[in-house]
């Protein structure tokens, strides 16, 4: 379970993030959606104990990641915002390299992994001579190695074309079972088609959250009413 | 912590730099002391010894440079920081992985008192091997704390230059600490209180074939100071 508690952060005079609060529970896919700058990734790094809060609480499975990192990460797959990565490794040698890190052991779940995100061709050609798309998908395979309950995914289709966004898509949708999924976008059409519910932030407040509405264009117009 | 070990090496010995600086270290090693040799007449390896710290003043932070830096710049410390390996673990990593290259580096050195155990050898000296043994025991805790020292300037900028340039200059000062220039430009007190903290100084006993406890002590001190620094710049959280 993921909880913050009005939480606030502050960096010098900009307030990101102002008083938010939210649970989210095993089996939720969280679309979370909001324009550039409106608090997304601030969230998302304070879920993950990168920053601290200036006020308020945040626990990660009745953890603070911030003096219980080592406690938390273990059950968390993250694509950070960009999808960094070691460009000068293959794919891979990267991969198990981060299954190492994870402490997996099973020699065949990164085998799994891969094909399950249909990477199988690409192993041996280095990172940084992959295609934006290839490269979204190794994050994502590294995000999935060892089988973590909860997947923080910033901005996972961020720059990729209409058909690597489906196979993306799919993927978050096939890696939703027994797990919290929380991915920011700022793609209305994406929350439509894969989120279980819909949290808006603008300017550091989060100005909905609930279901996301049922009928067709429903987030699009939300959103506008919203989101000024 | 041995699978990023294992990455920080893989990118220096599958990458021609790794080579190209651990080859021009050794290169310099042992033709800055096999040009003197013949005409100082002395069968002696301590002035290489006394001249290892002054070349591992650059070999260090250029193997070091990149270490944290360009985790910054490129924001893959972000990602690191998402894995289970403790600040600790990831500094420790890199700081190993840095001391097997150095030690790389020292081993292609060892032909100079291979080959001057042959010539000693042919005029029925011989090369006394523990003061060697400790002289290069010295010398690698000269480059462990100089590691220590080049990782903290790393983790503090996203610039690699600037993080080169810091570990150089700060070392630079230590190193000078303890020659005449600077006795001839410092009070007295000061100057022996510099000369005592300067690396050269402390490695002095070492090159004699002294395992000096105190020496040792003050190396290690070093390390463990810089590598705390480093890693409490890197759990610091804005």
């Amino acid at each position: 379970m993921i909880s913050l508690k009005n939480v606030t952060k502050t960096f010098g005079e900009t307030v990101a993030v102002n008083d938010i609060s939210l649970v989210a529970q095993k089996g939720e896919i969280i679309g979370f959606l909001g324009p550039n700058g409106a608090g997304k990734t601030t969230t998302m790094r304070l879920i993950l104990g990168f920053l601290k809060a200036s006020k308020g609480t945040v626990q990660v499975n009745k953890h603070d990641p911030l003096v219980e990192r080592m406690q938390i990460l273990p059950s968390i797959g993250y694509l950070p915002e960009n999808n960094p990565q070691y460009g000068e490794m293959k794919v891979l040698e990267y991969l198990h390299f981060i299954a190492a890190a994870k402490g997996v052991t099973d020699a065949t779940s990164v085998e799994r992994i891969i094909r399950q995100v249909d990477i199988s061709e690409k192993t041996t050609a280095k990172i940084e001579e992959l295609s934006r798309g290839y490269r979204q998908r190794v994050g994502l395979a590294a995000a999935l190695i060892g089988n973590p309950s909860i997947l923080i995914l910033d901005e996972p289709t961020s720059g990729l074309d209409p058909i690597e966004q489906e196979k993306i898509k799919d993927l978050i949708k096939k890696s939703a079972k027994e797990k919290i999924i929380i991915f920011s976008t700022h793609v209305l059409s994406e929350v439509e088609d894969i989120a279980t519910r819909l949290i808006i932030i603008s300017r550091g407040v989060i100005v909905y959250d609930g279901d996301k509405p049922k009928r067709k264009g429903g987030v699009e117009t939300l959103f506008k009413k919203l989101v000024r | 912590m041995k699978a990023l070990l294992k990455k920080e090496l893989g990118f220096y010995l599958n990458n021609p730099i790794g080579y190209i600086v651990i080859g021009l270290f050794a290169v310099f090693a042992n033709f800055m002391f096999v040009k003197d040799i013949f005409i100082s007449g002395s069968a002696s390896l301590r002035p290489f010894f006394d001249i290892l710290p002054w070349l591992l003043m650059i070999f260090i932070p250029a193997l070091t440079m990149r270490m944290i830096s360009e985790e910054r710049r490129t924001n893959t410390l972000e990602l690191l920081l998402s894995l289970p390996i403790s600040e600790s673990q990831i500094i420790l990593a890199k700081f190993c992985s840095v001391m097997v290259l150095t030690g790389i580096g020292l081993i292609l050195t060892m032909g100079l008192p291979l080959s001057m155990n042959i010539l000693t050898a042919s005029v029925g000296g011989h090369i006394y091997l523990p003061e060697i043994i400790v002289a290069y025991g010295g010398v690698l805790l000269v480059a462990a704390a100089f590691t220590a020292i080049s990782l903290f300037f790393s983790s503090l900028t996203k610039n690699q230059i600037i993080a080169f340039l810091g570990s150089v200059l700060t070392i630079f000062f230590l190193i000078i600490f303890s020659t005449d220039f600077a006795a001839g430009v410092l009070p007295p007190f000061v100057q022996s209180v510099l000369n005592y903290l300067s690396p050269v100084t402390q490695l002095s006993g070492f090159v004699k074939g002294v395992l000096d406890l105190r020496a040792v002590f003050y190396f290690l001190s070093l390390t463990a100071l810089f590598l705390f620094l480093t890693v409490t710049d890197l759990e610091k959280r804005s």
